[in-house]
């Protein structure tokens, strides 16, 4: 009986590994909504050379100071579903790209926070990463006219749009990974009864 | 010393205020009050038409006048309700040529309609308009989408 409990809990954790696998109906929309934030970002990534209007000699990106209206552009979402969404918000000199992940479960979110904040703090290497994410989603992209006179365009969007795809799989790695460790620690716990 | 030098009332003002070229951002707002009734008649006509299975023609009608003047948020969530039942109603091979057959002026409210819905996901919407998008951009360019953000005149 003992035996037989522990093969339960495997086959448990095998079901738990084989729906991970479920990809088959989300990615009939992913190509889709790929390019709508490919194609809105293109649109977005429109920026120039602005000095401050308020301050003397400063030259801040718009859309994060929020001073004059004028300045900035309809704040545009591109969702593939209730989870999924990308905000475009975008300024004469600045854009900003907020990405909220799909996170389906308490581990998802747990490796999703963990992972985006180790990527947070190290803002600086990135360049265009924010140091903090917008409200209600999970990582933020500040986008400049330094940025986009350093860097091709199309690039930086390419960037993004590979950003989002990998992201999606190393958490599913990494859950994977981590129901494979619980596995093994199970079974050789489950072996001394 | 003259009596001028000794008041410093002159930091209380706020310049920016009285700064000329400032800009005030004031949306044009519509004269006519009856939106509501436009709209009601939009719906009846358009319900009409898609359960004729005219789906392309319930689409030009709801795409005709948005409300972009009025201040009602109402109204504007009505027509859009309107809008997006009309879009969700198309298969996924049918969205092609239902966006060829529309003038530039429609696919620029079209998109605007879209990413409102973007911004308010239900169920089923997001894959529909994805597709819409996916045409949209294919026929408007990415002209439409800079339209879209530009555009003061908010759906």
């Amino acid at each position: 009986s003992i035996l037989s409990f522990n093969s339960i809990c495997l086959v448990g954790i095998d079901m738990r590994i084989s729906r991970l696998h479920r990809g088959g109906e989300m990615s009939a929309t992913l190509k889709p909504y790929l390019n709508a934030v490919r194609s809105s970002l293109t649109a977005a990534l429109c920026v120039e050379n602005f000095e401050s209007q308020v301050v003397e000699r400063h030259n801040k990106p718009e859309v994060e100071v929020r001073s004059s209206g004028e300045l900035l552009l309809t704040p545009v979402i591109v969702s593939r579903n209730e989870k999924e969404k990308v905000l475009i918000e975008g300024s004469v000199n600045s854009i900003r790209v907020s990405i909220a992940i799909k996170q389906a479960d308490e581990i998802e979110k747990i490796l999703c926070k963990k992972f985006m904040r180790f990527m947070m703090m190290r803002a600086e290497h990135f360049f265009i990463l924010r140091r903090k994410p917008i409200q209600d989603y999970d990582i933020s992209f500040l986008i400049t006219n330094f940025h986009t006179e350093q860097m091709y365009k199309h690039k930086l969007v390419d960037f993004v749009i590979q950003f989002m795809e990998e992201i999606d799989k190393e958490i599913s790695e990494m859950k994977i990974s981590l129901n494979a460790r619980a596995r093994i620690v199970a079974e050789e716990f489950l072996k001394n009864f | 010393m003259s009596k001028n030098t000794r008041s410093a009332d002159f930091r209380k003002v706020d310049v920016d205020e009285l700064d000329e070229e400032k800009f005030i951002d004031e949306p044009e707002v519509s004269q006519d009050d009856d939106d509501t009734d436009v709209i009601s008649k939009r719906e009846s006509e358009v319900k009409s038409l898609t359960l004729g299975g005219r789906n392309l023609d319930a689409l030009k009608v709801s795409l005709t006048d948005p409300p972009v003047y009025s201040k009602d948020e109402s109204a504007k969530k009505r027509n859009f309700d309107i809008v997006l039942d009309v879009l969700t109603r198309f298969r996924q091979s049918e969205v092609e040529e239902a966006v060829k057959k529309l003038d530039s002026e429609q696919v620029d409210i079209l998109m605007k309609y879209i990413y409102r819905g973007f911004a308010e996901p239900t169920e089923n919407s997001c894959g529909i308009l994805l597709v819409w998008h996916q045409h949209a951009v294919a026929v408007g360019g990415i002209g439409s989408i800079i339209r879209v953000m530009t555009s003061r005149k908010t759906v």
